[in-house]
């Protein structure tokens, strides 16, 4: 197993880790967990204790995701703060459409399954997905000068409908890979690092802010 | 009227006036001979409903050969002039104005139709007019902005970027709609019409353009439409009237938890519009004037589909109008009640209702749930994210979750909330309860995504990680103590809680009543314990098709048969022969009484020689181990297996039988007679059968002997299994023995492809599935082209040697409404599932045997 390189330094903070390694973290802790064959650089953030690996997957530590944090948080007060703080507050209420979205591709109105027999209602749940997807593609676009990670997220989530399109249902919102849900959820979880916000802080805001849209007039 | 080119061309009458050529009222569509073809399913539709007498919303349908003619102003203009004589109301004048709304159709059901454009005639001059009338300034801006931003795109060729990027800097909707405005001045050939015919017709133009965007073609293409597939137009009045008297909603017939009649539905406030989303919903109670006001609308409109019905409706000045109407997917007991409710009022025979209903509705009501003894203690309530029911450890983390589950212990996630992060967690648990969240919550979608039942928004639950315990009320759970959901009710109870089949529900046994007078197929069920035998007559089965006696000789008791196998010699193996003669007679009783009086059918020992071996080193003595090394096998599927070891070890069979016949005199004695039905397994040779059923015919006798009675008195019938292909080769010569014969499809499936079923399904049969080469898996689908050709091969020969003779088919296909259609066609006497399918064998036996009569497939 290589030794953790000494200082080095990425994104925005100064961290203990060499590039790579640091980019390996913020991805882990990104994406929440990892499967597959553990590399050299997540067995050495094992090693520091800032991952756990088990089996074929990688998961990291609470420790790990604090580092990680630190590194993609944005200065606190920062113009780029507040520029990212108002496109995550417009991504919430989208979010919200997303997530409703994934649910009528699982389920229908009435509860059961969607077995996905039904080509009308499943063309109808793609439609409301365009609309989900035309919504979020302004703020990915407004979002990636200030945050460069945050690029590839379009061309991720594009690659998922793609997938979707070509006839895989999974593609919608399976958990397993980097369907479109799972893309959206990396997103998220980005920029809830990049800020420091919390999940419960999070799903109160999300709330709030849905609830406004809703009471508005 | 000023009217030019096509639209004046002929026309009829309408009060006083002519209406011009292209434009059709609503209801007047099918007079002129004119069905969906022409007047899209919309303007069909609403022919219909005014056919019913339902009140409807007043409008005019543009034909799908006209629709381009709308983009004309002076058919615009001639279409406002006509839509005001119908609705009886001026544009954006006086105390109740009106505005217009452009809907489209096409000629076919279609998902991704453009959406509507809903305040068509909205404009600067007459905005204060309106604003009076409804006193909602924000909600009017938003639909307007909404539509101004589609027309501009489609209509007027001004970039969507450009105006989603005003719309995302400009955020209050007041200054948007001036904006866009603005804008589409600045950007497009001419500016935003003021008049409502000149919006009209580029409203028109906008709504035909967007229906040929590359997203609308996918749309057609996903549901295997044409490309081309045309749009008739639909202009309808936007009748306004004050805020407290009007709104509009959708409603269904049905409730979607019970399936009882209850008008159900949504009630908004103000504006009708698709985008952006409506306010806040409020129930039919809000409804002016009640939801009673929809009852009869619903109950018209259920007995003319057939199904439980769902309409949109308006309602202004507390006058109801229908926009829509559509039979609803009914699903599980919504589908079942239904079925009966339509029965009952005489609009459906039985026969129908058992059609109608669809096996997995059926299975859905079958769902493994929680066996509630009254007992159990109710921690908390959330929302029912993900059906199923699951009870095991709490654990508070994923990563707790993730080391528990890898003991082989099963474990409920329990959390605030759920992340990425939690995965492997939610993969590894039997089940999830968050206390945050709804249906749409990270771990509701997740755990729908893998088959957990969860229960979401559990908001009385306090989770704190530090201490380990979640907290509701004054009960405090610690990690590790047991908690067991329900996903479907949403439920969570503290402590071990069984969890079982579902009860069916009182419905779903009326129609499943029906069904079994219709089919011709009987339907077993296969159970090893009398418990299972229980649960089986209980969901219908007519008997017992598949007794695997194998249970008996495994857990405590396989130190037992481990002896007969390793016996040095034959009195050590008659010695503990005798031992387990005892506790397999106490297991047949039990299984007897559960099945009363009904066939069964007992399988003699088939299980592979390795189960019963000790592990390396394990056998106790040297002499021991040499003869379980000897007896190790390459391939124990296909070695010493059923018949193979019972002619090897001839007492094997015999003290099987023994305690089968002692048992069945035991429960005769308390006045159940099940008919005994002994079967042999895994036979290739005609011999094998023979030999087994001497050494079963000498066992009843040595029983009957010893009870002192004669061996007629000690009814059985002797049967075989097919499991290979060479039995069902030979089923004439089996025939000759057999008085039944049941087809093992399971093995019969592995044997004729050579697939070794833990080996392919993964790795070859999911590809296979997935690339098209298998249209299911052969070992889910009975494969009609192979094995079914063999089981036809056997049903014919072992017919033409016993006309009688029984035919049966054991095993998971059993429960495939697939399979059985098959089974009924290859002319099967019965199928035999798990206890849990019977329902749904029953009713696809009846769909099978329907669809055999009408000549078609079910």
């Amino acid at each position: 197993m290589p030794a953790l390189p000494a200082t080095g330094s990425v994104g925005r903070s100064a961290t203990p880790l060499a590039e790579d390694f640091a980019a390996e973290l913020v991805e882990l802790a990104v994406r929440g967990m990892r499967r597959g064959p553990a590399t050299p650089q997540l067995e050495a953030l094992a090693a520091q204790g800032f991952a756990v690996l088990k089996g074929p997957l990688a998961m990291p530590t609470p420790r790990g995701t604090e580092l990680a944090g630190e590194m993609l948080r944005l200065p606190s007060g920062s113009a780029e703060e507040q520029r990212v703080r108002a496109l995550y507050e417009t991504f919430l209420p989208i979010n919200r459409r997303l997530r409703d979205v994934c649910t009528a591709w699982q389920c229908h109105p009435d509860g059961s399954a969607n077995d996905h027999s039904d080509a009308a209602y499943d063309a109808a749940v793609r439609d409301d997905l365009d609309d989900v997807h035309e919504a979020v593609a302004p703020v990915l676009r407004r979002l990636a000068p200030v945050l460069p990670r945050t690029g590839g997220y379009l061309t991720r989530l594009e690659a998922a409908l793609e997938r979707l399109d070509d006839g895989d249902h999974s593609w919608l919102a399976s958990p397993m890979f980097d369907s479109y849900h799972t893309v959206w959820m990396h997103l998220h979880q980005e920029l809830l690092l990049a800020l420091g916000v919390s999940r419960a802080e999070d799903a109160e805001l999300e709330e709030r802010l849905v609830a406004e849209t809703r009471d508005a007039g | 009227m000023s009217v030019s080119g096509r639209a004046s061309r002929a026309g009829s009458s309408l009060g006083h006036g002519l209406i011009p050529y292209g434009l059709i009222p609503y209801g007047q569509g099918r007079a002129r001979g004119l069905d969906a073809a022409a007047l899209g399913t919309h303007g069909f539709q609403m022919d219909e409903l005014i056919s019913l007498g339902l009140p409807t919303v007043a409008g005019l349908t543009v034909p799908v050969a006209d629709a381009e003619s709308l983009t004309d102003p002076d058919l615009a203009m001639a279409a406002v002039e006509l839509l005001q004589q119908l609705a009886g109301r001026r544009l954006a004048h006086g105390e109740r104005p009106m505005l217009v709304r452009l809907t489209a159709s096409a000629p076919v059901p279609v998902a991704g139709l453009p959406p509507d454009l809903p305040v068509v005639g909205l404009a600067p001059h007459n905005r204060d007019a309106v604003m009076k009338v409804i006193a909602r300034d924000r909600v009017l801006h938003e639909v307007w902005g909404t539509m101004l931003r589609s027309i501009g795109e489609h209509g007027l060729g001004v970039a969507g970027a450009a105006m989603d990027d005003l719309m995302f800097d400009v955020t209050d909707p007041c200054e948007q709609v001036p904006a866009l405005l603005e804008l589409i001045a600045a950007e497009a050939q001419a500016p935003f019409p003021d008049d409502p015919a000149g919006q009209l017709a580029v409203a028109a133009r906008a709504m035909l353009a967007r229906w040929q965007t590359p997203r609308a073609k996918r749309a057609r293409r996903t549901q295997k439409l044409p490309a081309d597939l045309p749009l008739a137009l639909h202009v309808q009045a936007l009748v306004l009237g004050p805020w407290d008297l009007s709104g509009f909603g959708t409603a269904t017939s049905r409730d979607p938890e019970t399936g009882a009649f209850r008008p159900t539905g949504t009630f908004y406030r103000g504006v009708r519009r698709s985008a952006p989303r409506p306010p806040r919903p409020e129930d039919l109670s809000a409804v002016p004037g009640g939801a009673g006001l929809l009852e009869s609308a619903l109950l018209t409109l259920e007995q003319h589909f057939a199904a439980p019905a769902a309409l949109d409706f308006e309602l202004r000045d507390g006058e109801l109008a229908l926009l829509s109407a559509r039979p609803e997917r009914a699903a599980g007991l919504a589908a079942v009640r239904l079925a009966v409710d339509l029965v009952n009022a005489g609009a459906r025979a039985e026969r129908a209702a058992v059609r109608q209903v669809r096996p997995a509705d059926v299975q859905e009501l079958l769902h493994p749930q929680l066996r509630l003894t009254g007992t159990e203690t109710e921690l908390v309530r959330g929302l029912p994210a993900s059906a199923g029911a699951a009870c095991g450890e709490m654990v508070l983390s994923s990563d707790a979750a993730v080391s528990r589950a890898a003991e082989g212990v099963p474990v409920v996630l329990v959390a605030t909330e759920t992340t990425p992060a939690d995965l492997p967690g939610l993969l590894a648990s039997a089940g999830v309860i968050t206390a945050a969240g709804g249906l749409a919550s990270h771990a509701a979608v997740v755990a729908r995504g893998v088959g957990v039942p969860a229960v979401c928004g559990a908001g009385g639950l306090r989770i704190d990680a530090a201490s380990g315990t979640a907290t509701a009320g004054d009960r405090t759970l610690c990690e590790g103590d047991m908690v067991a959901l329900d996903g479907r009710t949403g439920a969570v109870y503290t402590g071990q809680v069984e969890i079982s089949a579902a009860r069916p529900p009182r419905e779903l046994e009326t129609v499943l009543g029906w069904a079994d007078t219709l089919r011709k197929l009987g339907v077993r069920a296969n159970a090893d314990t009398g418990r299972d035998a229980r649960t089986a007559v209980e969901l219908g089965a007519e008997g017992i098709g598949l007794c695997r006696t194998e249970h008996q000789f495994l857990g405590e008791r396989l130190p037992l048969i481990r002896r007969v196998i390793l016996a040095a010699d034959p009195e050590a193996e008659r010695r503990a022969l005798d031992a387990l003669a005892e506790a397999q007679r106490e297991d047949f009783r039990e299984l007897l009484r559960g099945t009363g009086s009904r066939p069964v059918t007992v399988r003699l020992l088939d299980a592979p020689m390795h189960e019963f071996l000790p592990a390396p080193g394990r056998a106790g003595d040297a002499e021991a181990e040499e003869r379980a090394e000897e007896l190790r096998e390459a391939n124990p599927m296909l070695g010493v297996r059923g018949v193979r070891l019972a002619l090897l070890h001839d007492r094997l069979y015999p003290a099987q039988a023994e305690a089968l016949f002692g048992a069945w005199l035991d429960v005769r004695a308390e006045g159940v007679e099940p008919e005994l039905e002994v079967m042999i397994p895994l036979v290739s040779l005609p011999e094998e059968l023979t030999a087994a059923a001497r050494q079963v015919r000498a066992a009843a006798e040595a029983v009957a002997a010893r009870a002192g009675i004669d061996v007629s008195a000690v009814p059985y019938r002797i049967g075989s299994m097919v499991e290979t292909p060479r039995a069902a080769l030979l089923a004439g010569e089996l025939a000759r023995t057999a008085q039944f014969l049941s087809f093992g499809t399971n093995d019969l499936t592995q044997l004729t492809y050579g697939f070794s079923r833990d080996d392919v399904e993964r790795r070859v049969l999911e590809p296979y599935v997935a690339g098209g080469l298998l249209a299911a898996s052969p070992f889910e689908r009975l494969d009609a082209d192979g094995v079914g050709a063999l089981i036809e091969i056997a049903v014919q020969r072992a017919r033409a040697v016993r006309p009688d003779i029984k035919l049966g088919l054991c095993g998971e296909h059993g429960g495939d409404p697939a399979s059985i259609e098959l089974c009924d066609r290859l002319g099967l006497d019965y199928v035999s599932c798990s206890p849990g399918r019977v329902p749904v064998a029953r009713l696809a036996a009846a769909q099978a045997t329907c669809a055999a009569q009408e000549g078609r497939t079910p």
